[in-house]
């Protein structure tokens, strides 16, 4: 009896052993925004998943089976971090017995270690304060240059995972990189400056007396062409989201419809917005289609502004099926009139 | 400020080198007046000195804030504007975050995280002896109990306390981690559970080790601050009682490299639970030793697509019951019993995660039917017990029970459900003098609404309404709950 049990379990080893070596690399990220990342860096060499969707909001996801089955193959996890995924995580780490992707090793990346981050709380922060995240604002991924510092940090750690696919992931994340400057400020602005430089004038606001130059303006395309109508408008947004895609196209935030992160609105509460809106002349309601609309319209009613629902990950919506459509899909709404 | 100490010398030696004067300070022929002057000189040296460390002084201080303020805010953004087409720098040599706006976590990260949970709930019943007394008469399940130790954790009418669950878990080395939960009354503390478990076993093994929940089934492990009602399910309050299947022992568990999910786990327990698999171990009920309970399991769940989540279980367990009884109502023990008991049963539950926020439209059903067999003997007799001639005849019970719950997020952050609930389906025993008794099946049902302001805090409304068949016959207990449950401290996750 004791034999066969023994046996039993040295089939069972040999067979995870198997599965775990054979085949191509395993990635499963959190969000769809990562795993867009992540594939288009590992190519054909890795098969990637999503935990999200990218029609729910990663806050409120539940633990089920099936997401412990995919981290149990996985030799790469890569989340959101800033305690975005802390409710469900855990347990499907811990569900899934995989040593390879425990968090402080190698097979787990935290991509928030590689992006720029805002809304770092300078002061104590309490639970009375809503839903507000110690370590920053989470929706970093909502920063096209995050992108790119992610798509560098996924390739370096793949590299160090499979070394032999090493020289691929650099060039696939360089061709996402250079695809990305492309999308975000055309090509032609590219060959007259730098990519670097210009993402630098985007990040200390110069972009604006850039673009004040006739020659530069007629070059810039993309992104930056598109949004340059918009820059400097205050704009409302349900939850406080929309920050990092705000700061890098030189747009305001006048509030958001939630009194406090996670918090539903209250009429109280939507007064004062509407008035804080009509202040700033506020013409752009942003939101994620997951959101009641209700406090949105009565909104835009008050204040003369337009409702944009869009989705803010990979998937959300049929039109945003990588990251860089994700940015086509975000700024095609908030320009169309 | 180990900088502004080196700079202290700079004044110094400067002083020392623009006054010669100082050194001839020892010459003995030097006049009153020359005295003077070099005092002068020296206070008029001092305030130079002290001018100059406080000008340093602030320019470090300046410094050091812009550093601070340099690296708190923007470390990523200088990176940025060096090198943002880089494809990321040299790789870490480690991969603990290195975030400079982390360093207030990493202070703490060695701490565990702690949190507590405060759970008040107001109860009222119409039973004329209360809901424990009749579900202490219910034929079929009736309490084992050691003499006149028995504690009821029966609610009462008005205000309750659950325990102050005081929870640590941390990662222990790279090769465990731990958790402990100290449940807390106004009469003591209690270790509910304290419990050791590997991360990094092979082959998709885990073992664990302590006093912790048993896996089997889908509630019993979960903290009851988690449950969809108020209260813990007929079947497992009669099969199991108050606490669960909560016990000391060693656990080895197993994800299977199977294309769906399906996880095996086999429990050793001392086997101390004070309903289904109690010890006593006095004269003249014979000493076994430990383990004295075993428990098996196997959960398995099909990759259903999209936000759907589905999990069986099918779950076993054997082990020794001693049993002390006292026939006669005298306070005294008159009759032994010792043999095994055993229960199995399944458990399903289906979960639908919607994409709408707050759990508006997330919908739980979930189910799960035991059933026990216990095999006793009769050991010893006493006065007042049942004639002597019956000692090593048999006891033999036969009991099931189920229940079936649906919760649905009727509206942003407010859930409804509704529980049904039925035990004695099977109801025999089998007494030591030969009788053989069938009792009746009893039945629960419950609506219940709960609102959570937050992720951690909850109010909750629930109401049963009973139809028990007790030895005195039918008796109806209608039962109104009012929860209100917090949780303070580390974000709990909750496993599916």
């Amino acid at each position: 009896m004791k034999h066969t049990i023994l046996q039993i379990l040295l089939v069972a080893l040999t067979a995870t052993g198997l599965t775990a070596t054979a085949g191509t690399l395993k990635i499963v990220t959190t969000t769809s925004d990562l795993a867009a990342i992540a594939k288009a860096v590992a190519g054909d060499q890795a098969e990637v998943h999503s935990i999200c969707s990218g029609k729910e909001d990663p806050h409120m996801l539940q633990a089920k089976p099936s997401y412990i089955l995919q981290a149990r193959d996985a030799d790469l996890w890569i989340r959101l971090g800033l305690e975005l995924e802390v409710g469900w995580e855990p347990p499907i780490l811990d569900g899934s017995r995989n040593a390879r992707i425990r968090e402080g090793t190698r097979g787990h990346l935290d991509a928030a270690e590689s992006a720029l981050i805002l809304d770092i709380p300078t002061v104590k922060v309490t639970r009375a304060m809503g839903d507000v995240h110690p370590q920053g604002n989470p929706h970093y991924w909502l920063d096209p240059l995050n992108g790119r510092r992610i798509a560098g940090a996924i390739a370096e750690r793949l590299a160090e995972i499979a070394p032999d696919g090493a020289a691929t992931f650099r060039a696939n994340a360089a061709a996402f990189q250079r695809a990305l400057d492309e999308r975000m400020f055309g090509a032609a602005l590219l060959k007259t400056v730098p990519a670097d430089r210009l993402w630098d004038m985007t990040e200390d606001g110069s972009i604006a007396a850039f673009l004040a130059d006739s020659a530069n303006r007629d070059n810039a395309a993309g992104w930056l062409a598109a949004m340059q109508p918009l820059r400097d408008q205050k704009i409302v947004t349900y939850h406080r989201s929309w920050i990092y895609f705000a700061h890098r196209f030189g747009l305001g935030i006048a509030g958001e419809i939630e009194p406090k992160p996670g918090v539903p609105p209250t009429a109280a509460h939507l007064r004062e917005l509407a008035e804080t809106a009509r202040q700033q002349k506020v013409q752009i309601i942003l939101q994620e289609p997951f959101y009641s609309r209700k406090a949105a319209a009565r909104l835009a009613g008050e204040v003369n502004a337009r409702v944009v629902v869009v989705a803010n990950s990979v998937g959300g919506q049929p039109e945003a099926t990588d990251f860089l459509t994700l940015f086509d899909l975000i700024v095609k709404c908030l320009t169309d009139r | 400020m180990r900088f502004s100490s080196v700079y202290y010398l700079f004044p110094l030696v400067a002083a020392l080198a623009t006054a010669p004067g100082v050194a001839q300070t020892a010459n003995p022929d030097t006049k009153p007046e020359t005295v003077q002057s070099l005092q002068a000189e020296i206070t008029r040296l001092r305030q130079q000195m002290e001018e100059q460390r406080r000008a340093f002084e602030e320019r470090f201080g300046l410094m050091e804030k812009k550093l601070q303020e340099l690296s708190a805010t923007a470390p990523l953004a200088m990176a940025a504007s060096n090198h943002p087409a880089a494809v990321a720098g040299p790789a870490p040599a480690t991969y603990l975050p290195v975030l400079s706006s982390r360093l207030g976590a990493a202070g703490q990260s060695m701490n565990p995280d702690v949190s507590a949970t405060i759970d008040l709930n107001y109860h009222a019943d119409d039973a004329k002896e209360g809901l424990s007394h009749v579900l202490g008469e219910l034929p079929g399940f009736g309490h084992a109990h050691a003499g006149g130790e028995e504690h009821h954790h029966g609610v009462a009418n008005g205000f309750n306390m659950s325990h102050l669950e005081l929870q640590f878990s941390a990662e222990i080395d790279p090769y465990f981690k731990g958790s402990a939960i100290a449940a807390i009354s106004e009469d003591g503390a209690e270790m509910e559970t304290a419990e050791i478990e590997t991360t990094g076993l092979p082959g998709g093994l885990k073992l664990r080790g302590g006093k912790f929940f048993s896996d089997f089934g889908y509630l019993n492990a979960q903290p009851s601050h988690a449950w969809d009602f108020v209260d813990r399910p007929l079947v497992y309050q009669l099969l199991l009682g108050d606490h669960g299947l909560n016990d000391k022992g060693l656990q080895l568990s197993w994800l299977a490299p199977t294309p769906f999910y399906l996880l095996a786990g086999i429990e050793a327990f001392q086997g101390d639970n004070e309903v289904a698999f109690a010890y006593h171990g006095e004269d003249p009920l014979p000493q076994r030793d430990g383990p004295r309970l075993w428990v098996g399991w196997l959960k398995a769940g099909p990759n259903l697509p999209g936000n759907h989540g589905l999990q069986f279980g099918v779950f076993g367990a054997t082990g020794n019951h001693q049993e002390e009884h006292d026939g006669n109502a005298d306070t005294f023990a008159d009759h032994w019993l010792d043999g095994d008991s055993s229960f199995w049963g399944g458990d399903v539950v289906y979960k639908y995660n919607s994409p709408k926020p707050y759990g508006q439209g997330d919908f739980t059903l979930q189910g799960e039917y035991f059933a026990r067999h216990r095999d006793l003997e009769l050991v010893a007799v006493d006065a007042g017990g049942p004639p002597p001639a019956l000692i090593g005849n048999r006891r033999m019970d036969d009991q099931d029970g189920y229940y079936v719950q649906a919760v649905y997020g009727i509206l942003p952050r407010w859930r409804a459900g509704l529980r049904w609930e039925q035990v004695g389906l099977t109801n025999a025993s089998e007494l030591p003098d030969g009788a053989s008794e069938s009792y009746g099946t009893s039945y629960r049902v419950g609506p219940m609404v709960d609102w959570s302001l937050s992720e951690f805090s909850r109010l909750r409304l629930q109401l049963n309404y009973g139809d028990y068949e007790t030895a005195e016959g039918q008796e109806s207990v209608t039962e109104l709950y009012l929860q209100w449950v917090v949780s303070l401290g580390a974000h709990g996750a909750h496993q599916f």
